[in-house]
């Protein structure tokens, strides 16, 4: 809020309402909530990355200074990059759809969207364990068919990660980029038309640099979003996909290695801020929101 | 509509905490069916003979142990761990010694008695092998790790705990009396040679899912998941050569608020009907001696502790001093 009033810098009227003390007293139980469960914890976990066992930076040491550790960095990286390739690439077009297609059938693509959006996590990640294994109904199906010979290795590796955080991630994509490609005037479109664009160029010209940022901010979302992520990578990848939430769960769980756990969380903590900052930075939280 | 739900949902809460005030002490264990055995075999009855209500939680979680006990707001009364981890954490402070004028531990396999724990069952890790799938079936570790004799995937226990290691080295040839203090270097330089045909379990029903669809149609498990996949119609074939014994053990966290209780809980739980109960619903073995006196004789003869012909036991006494080392080259390797 306070970077908001800062950037955009509302009507004085606005500003006044912002700042006025009863508005604050309603926001008290929500940050004391945060600060008690969240903030006091995270602190004492990332106290604990430079105080176990003993005090100074071992840990961080430790950490950045291993070719394995730096694997799992490096590989959390390219997870969340490939999945938010592919979530665009196909979020596209679908929330491009949706926007020119009449109610009635949005409205049931909709649902379908958030019907899966509200199924269990963990059903859904064994539901494509199930399909996508040797055995599974994808292998089964092509070897009827004779397309091949051999099941393909569609889990366990980084093709199941990427098929099951994809398909998660991808409301999350759609649903933002559809916002923004509703408020773009379909007259605009006529227009290049008329001016004689091909409908490539009314694509690649108009229609993208219009959807841009709600492209950039669904992405970076994504991005961020995947580098957390825990339950799919350790179900549906193999050891060598490990991303950095399971080494964490790891230091914390297994190892019972808080000092390390607190510093790899650390790490993840400073990249997803970073990436945050550069998106404000970029676009701001106004029209994040779309307006 | 909105309201109802809420209603509903504050109503679940009150109930739930109606529930956990009623209960008199918590067991905390690792969920599935041997939890659920272990609630009727142990908790059901000890709630009949003492009228203590006991709380069922889950899973047992290392990290929230050490929580706790550093918090001084210990909720779990007993909990069912690893052996190698209930050595370490008694060395470490974690837990509370046991009162052996409570627990009767003269009949108790004492291979599972320390001073903070006792067995609370004993599993072997055997080789299975899905029949209908393969053509041949490995009989011995050393097959397990042969990719031309039998190819194709195989799964193992993903986390760094006793078993995997020593198959490793029994399969390269290593005799079971040297197998300690383990040659990691040749562990992991022979687990190289399949890595890439390894998919790691990390739970007991993954284990069979995998086994049953024959994703990896041959691994090691824990014996008493086969017992239970065959008895679901699955054509699974177990090997006992060299079958590698741990055993999961009962403990009490530093501070628990029902001390008294945990103990007279645990001396009913490792009781000859107690771990008769619970072998006859796992599979698993008992660690009190006279329990298979009060099993079927056909049963008794499918636990691992009729299997020690070529039986190898995990030193939970090493495992213990080296878990954390073992475990972080364990983790870096698998991430390799």
């Amino acid at each position: 809020m306070v970077l908001l009033t800062e950037r955009d810098s509302p009507p004085p009227a606005a500003r006044l309402r912002l700042v006025r003390p009863m508005n604050f007293a309603l926001t008290v139980p929500a940050l004391l909530l945060l600060v008690v469960f969240f903030i006091l914890p995270v602190l004492s976990l990332l106290l604990r990355s430079v105080m176990e066992p003993e005090p100074g930076l071992g840990n961080y040491a430790a950490l950045l200074g291993s070719t394995t550790y730096l694997k799992i960095f490096l590989n959390t990286f390219v997870v969340s990059a490939l999945v938010t390739v592919v979530t665009l690439a196909i979020g596209f077009p679908v929330a491009w759809a949706l926007a020119i297609m009449p109610s009635r059938l949005s409205s049931i693509v909709f649902a379908i969207l958030l019907l899966s959006m509200w199924t269990n996590l963990l059903t859904r990640t064994y539901a494509w364990m199930v399909l996508l294994q040797r055995t599974g109904v994808i292998n089964k199906t092509l070897m009827g068919l004779g397309l091949i010979s051999e099941p393909l290795p569609l889990v366990n590796n980084l093709t199941g990660v990427t098929i099951g955080m994809t398909y998660i991630m991808l409301p999350f994509i759609i649903l933002p980029l559809y916002g923004v490609i509703r408020k773009i005037d379909p007259a605009i479109l006529q227009a290049a038309a008329l001016c004689g664009a091909t409908r490539w160029q009314a694509l690649t010209r108009v229609l993208i640099p219009l959807a841009a940022p709600g492209m950039v901010s669904g992405a970076l979302m994504v991005f961020v979003m995947s580098l957390g992520y825990f339950v799919t990578p350790a179900l549906l990848g193999g050891t060598a996909n490990m991303m950095l939430a399971e080494l964490i769960a790891q230091f914390v769980q297994s190892l019972v290695n808080w000092g390390m756990g607190g510093a790899a969380a650390l790490v993840l903590l400073v990249v997803t801020l970073t990436l945050y900052a550069i998106q404000l930075r970029l676009f701001g939280t106004a029209r994040m929101e779309g307006r | 509509m909105k309201n109802k739900v809420i209603i509903a949902a504050l109503a679940a809460t009150l109930s739930l905490t109606t529930q956990a005030s009623a209960a008199d002490m918590v067991f905390t264990s690792w969920g599935g069916t041997t939890q659920d055995v272990q609630k009727a075999a142990w908790a059901d009855k000890f709630t009949e003979k003492s009228g203590i209500a006991v709380l069922q939680d889950g899973p047992t979680d290392y990290g929230k142990i050490k929580a706790m006990v550093e918090a001084a707001g210990v909720t779990w009364d007993v909990v069912d761990v690893e052996g190698d981890y209930a050595v370490q954490a008694g060395k470490a402070g974690l837990l509370e010694k046991l009162d052996f004028t409570a627990i009767d531990k003269s009949k108790l396999d004492p291979r599972f008695v320390t001073d903070y724990s006792v067995g609370s069952f004993y599993y072997s890790f055997v080789i299975g092998c899905n029949k209908d799938a393969v053509s041949a079936c490995p009989k011995s570790w050393a097959d397990l790790f042969d990719t031309t004799k039998f190819p194709g995937k195989r799964t193992f226990y993903k986390w760094s705990a006793p078993g995997v290691i020593e198959a490793a080295l029994l399969a390269d040839g290593v005799a079971p009396d040297k197998l300690y203090p383990l040659d990691l270097d040749r562990a992991f330089k022979k687990l190289d040679t399949i890595k890439s045909d390894i998919i790691w379990w990390t739970g007991g029903a993954q284990s069979q899912q995998l086994l049953a669809s024959a994703e990896a149609p041959f691994g090691s498990f824990w014996n008493g998941r086969l017992t239970a996949l065959a008895a679901t119609g699955v054509t699974v074939e177990t090997s006992w050569e060299q079958n590698i014994t741990a055993a999961d053990a009962l403990v009490v966290p530093k501070g628990a608020k029902n001390k008294d209780a945990a103990m007279k809980f645990i001396a009913l739980a490792t009781s000859a009907e107690g771990q008769a109960e619970m072998a006859k619903g796992t599979g698993y073995a008992p660690i009190n001696l006279d329990s298979p006196k009060l099993m079927d004789a056909e049963l008794a003869k499918t636990l691992p502790d009729q299997q020690t012909a070529s039986q190898v036991n995990a030193d939970m006494g090493y495992w213990a001093e080296n878990r954390d080392a073992i475990g972080e080259r364990w983790y870096a390797w698998q991430a390799k």
